[in-house]
């Protein structure tokens, strides 16, 4: 392994790793070793050379921290609003009940989205990533419509949860 | 053959003479027997791949060797097995004492070094040895933690302070020295970054639990000043964001560290920037 490591660093880093990666694993396609190469599933995923560091996505708070912050004060926030909803749903202003309605789409939308992050990451997936993505929002838009539609035009969610309940 | 008669013969009368000593060790001698350990075989079933046939797919070989002629560890049935039986057999190990983090391996469904994971000495039960799940084989059991020592490296594992004390060494408090206990220890072995789920299907962008844990061992430390720069690297979905709190890190860490709290500390202290 040493004197692989050598080798790939006194040689051109570009052609040593694919060299190098080649020897080990020549069943699979290789066609990454910058970043704007699309990633090949089992290929190699290095950039640079093997003594470069990786790089980092630029920084956004709204993708890190505010993004995961939010989630988790959803998600915990659900719990009393769940109860709050079902305690104040047979009055005439059911305001809680459209609120736990949006808060479930997003709780649940964000859920699905770290899905496809995970496992359907456009980087990887070029065209079913998006999709994915897309199909979830439009999914997400579409409940929306439909829970406001229901709380609006019908009995509304915590009523008919409660009418399953007793069914 | 006759000087050796001869020799008995002029000693025999100086050994009658300590007659009753000779005698007591001699009986003593006379029953101890060696005993013999029983021959207790086991089987191992180790991973092997060799890069010189890549056509082969990687298959399991059997090996049977008798535990009672093996050290405890199961490196020492590794070497025994490469000294005795296939000097093909290709691992990893330097120091056997679980400080180099090298011999870090599958063993029976959990990464561990090979040099502190006892055998089982249960002989009808099989050991399975496998390399680190998910990454790239070199050959056996050596996987390619290139781009392991990469992430490593992208963190900047160093001390990093534009105002170092003029006239002597940086000061720290008990208090702040104690925030890096159980991070410091940790020796890269990488069992708990392939321990982890995220790190399978996303390790080109996610850092995982060893690197996050360096991470956050240079962000605690009340001497590096870079502490912002180093969590403002970490501000996106896929470099940390990717841990799911899973919890395989903490569960299969050979020195009995916890990557999942340092990494929920940072994300905490993200939050709270």
């Amino acid at each position: 392994m040493s004197s692989a490591l050598a080798a790939r660093s006194a040689l051109n880093a570009r052609l040593a790793s694919t060299f190098t990666r080649r020897s080990l694993r020549p069943l699979v396609v290789h066609a990454r070793s910058v970043s704007d190469d699309a990633y090949v599933p089992g290929g190699p995923i290095y950039r640079g050379t093997v003594n470069d560091p990786t790089t980092f996505p630029p920084p956004s708070k709204s993708h890190g921290s505010y993004h995961w912050a939010f989630e988790r004060l959803l998600s915990a926030g659900l719990v009393p609003l769940t109860v709050a909803a079902f305690a104040t749903s047979s009055s005439s202003y059911p305001l809680l009940d459209g609120l736990l309605g949006v808060s479930l789409v997003m709780h649940s939308h964000i859920g699905f989205d770290s899905v496809v992050v995970d496992y359907l990451h456009p980087r990887k997936f070029p065209v079913l990533g998006r999709i994915m993505t897309w199909t979830l929002r439009a999914t997400t838009v579409g409940v929306l419509v439909g829970v406001y539609q229901f709380n609006t035009n019908d009995i509304g969610l915590t009523e008919l949860i409660a009418k399953v309940w007793h069914a | 053959m006759q000087s050796l008669v001869a020799r008995q013969a002029v000693l025999r009368p100086s050994a009658l003479k300590s007659s009753a000593r000779t005698f007591a060790t001699s009986s003593v001698r006379a029953q101890a027997v060696p005993t013999e350990k029983p021959v207790l075989k086991k089987e191992f079933k180790i991973y092997r791949w060799n890069p010189d046939e890549p056509a082969a797919k990687p298959k399991l070989q059997t090996y049977s060797i008798d535990l009672n002629q093996c050290g405890p560890m199961i490196l020492d049935a590794l070497i025994k097995i490469k000294n005795e039986i296939d000097p093909t057999l290709t691992f990893r190990r330097s120091c056997r004492e679980g400080i180099c983090g090298s011999c870090a391996m599958n063993i029976n469904g959990q990464n561990t070094l090979a040099c502190l994971c006892r055998i089982d000495r249960n002989a009808s039960k099989d050991t399975k040895i496998y390399p680190l799940p998910h990454m790239y084989i070199v050959k056996d059991l050596v996987p390619d933690l290139t781009q392991f020592y990469k992430q490593y490296k992208s963190i900047e594992p160093y001390l990093q302070n534009d105002n170092p004390p003029a006239d002597r060494e940086f000061l720290q408090s008990q208090e702040d020295r104690r925030k890096l206990d159980g991070m410091y220890e940790c020796i890269l072995c990488a069992c708990c970054s392939t321990s982890c789920p995220s790190y399978w299907w996303n390790q080109d962008e996610y850092l995982g639990p060893a690197t996050l844990m360096a991470a956050y061992r240079w962000m605690a430390d009340s001497r590096d000043a870079y502490g912002a720069k180093r969590k403002e690297k970490l501000q996106n979905e896929l470099s940390l964001y990717r841990c799911h709190t899973i919890f395989n890190c903490a569960r299969t860490c050979p020195k009995g560290l916890n990557p999942a709290a340092a990494i929920a500390k940072i994300k905490l202290e993200l939050a709270a920037d």
